[in-house]
């Protein structure tokens, strides 16, 4: 049991302890809700139902609140997590499985490796003794599994979890 | 890891989430709890009965809020009922190659609509049996009876329409027990589906329902 592992202990404590706020919160939403709900339909208009409309309103808003801002912390949590992963020097780790993730084959995996250590097209093909029409094409694929645009979008892929911050 | 869905976007993991977020777990477990104590334990229609299903009904509103504005792996977006897939899948449990997906599996996410809807019927049912009444007033009313005080035993509506009233009484008596029947089989063939799929992925799957993390650090 590391440092960081019970960091994110306290943070999960914290997310449990919103949401379980949240569910009495519904729980006394639904119980008020039943209450008036002869009375506001009953009335609707009389000072008395619209306070207790008010009520309601607020309750509700409430548990929106408390699922938004918990949305936001769980958010903020991965995003800690996988910058975290990758700052403990464990990039080649999330490159490895990434690329298994998308289902890159071995060679796609080597090519894919050497790009993102900054090596050009030529180099690439000279390291690996193929023509450099084929480590062309092996890219071509190996952006296309992953989803990116181009070399510039799949070096940022790694990094831009290292960069944690909205840009200004 | 089983070979990736192209057509999930990239960079999602395609397993389900580890851990589950804390909404998720809370009303997972909460119903869980819920069932089996007014399916199996309760007095059928008492106060405590009643009360259970009130708690119920708040959580299953918290996770249907929860399906429309939570994180990714909770919307009901990303495990939308698709009966093809979740046969395909089945067949693929068959042969001991089941895929991974980054929510509900399209098996799994059947079996959770199906409880849904159980639970929808047996709340809704409930409500009207117990005449939206809160637990509260009914318990009041109990006290008042047993206290000598019959007045609340008096159906407001003329005796025209009380033969109707209780052949609708019946037909909702039918159908909450029915559907909280369906949901005590359903929930039985839910833990089958969740030991088999634990099995074959050798990956526990109810830990992140319940907490912490399967990845070792």
């Amino acid at each position: 049991m590391n440092f960081t592992s019970l960091r994110f202990r306290r943070g999960r404590h914290e997310t449990t302890a919103l949401a379980t706020f949240m569910a009495l919160q519904s729980i006394a939403a639904v119980f008020f809700v039943g209450d008036v709900f002869a009375d506001l339909v009953g009335d609707l208009g009389s000072p008395h139902s619209l306070q207790e409309a008010f009520v309601v309103f607020v309750l509700v808003l409430g548990i929106f609140l408390a699922g938004w801002q918990l949305r936001l912390t769980l958010q903020r949590m991965r995003d800690q997590e996988r910058a975290l992963d990758t700052a403990r020097g464990e990039l080649s780790r999330i490159v490895e499985n990434q690329f298994e993730e998308w289902g890159l084959t071995p060679a796609e995996r080597d090519v894919g490796l050497l790009a993102l250590k900054g090596l050009d097209l030529a180099e690439i093909a000279e390291m690996r003794g193929a023509a450099q029409g084929t480590v062309r094409a092996q890219l071509t694929r190996i952006y296309a599994k992953a989803g990116v645009s181009g070399r510039h979008q799949f070096a940022a892929w790694f990094v831009e979890d290292l960069l944690v911050g909205k840009l200004a | 890891m089983a070979t990736p869905k192209s057509r999930h976007e990239t960079g999602r993991a395609h397993s389900p989430p580890d851990p589950w977020d804390p909404v998720v777990r809370i009303s997972h477990w909460t119903l869980a709890a819920a069932v089996i104590a007014n399916g199996l334990l309760t007095k059928p229609g008492g106060t405590i009965h009643i009360w259970i299903g009130w708690v119920a009904l708040g959580l299953l509103a918290l996770r249907f809020f929860w399906g429309l504005f939570g994180p990714a792996e909770a919307r009901f977006s990303s495990f939308l009922p698709d009966p093809r897939a979740a046969v395909a899948h089945l067949l693929q449990l068959a042969r001991g190659k089941p895929s991974e997906y980054p929510s509900h599996n399209p098996a799994a996410s059947i079996m959770v609509y199906a409880l849904w809807a159980c639970l929808v019927a047996v709340t809704a049912t409930g409500l009207v049996m117990t005449g939206g009444k809160s637990p509260v007033t009914i318990a009041e009313e109990k006290a008042a009876v047993a206290a000598g005080d019959w007045s609340v035993l008096v159906d407001q509506d003329d005796s025209e329409h009380a033969s109707e009233d209780n052949d609708a009484g019946e037909i909702m008596e039918e159908i909450h027990e029915t559907a909280a029947n369906l949901l005590l089989i359903l929930a039985l063939l839910h833990v089958a589906g969740v030991a088999v799929e634990s099995r074959l992925l050798r990956r526990n799957l109810v830990r992140p329902m319940i907490y912490g993390r399967a990845r070792n650090k």
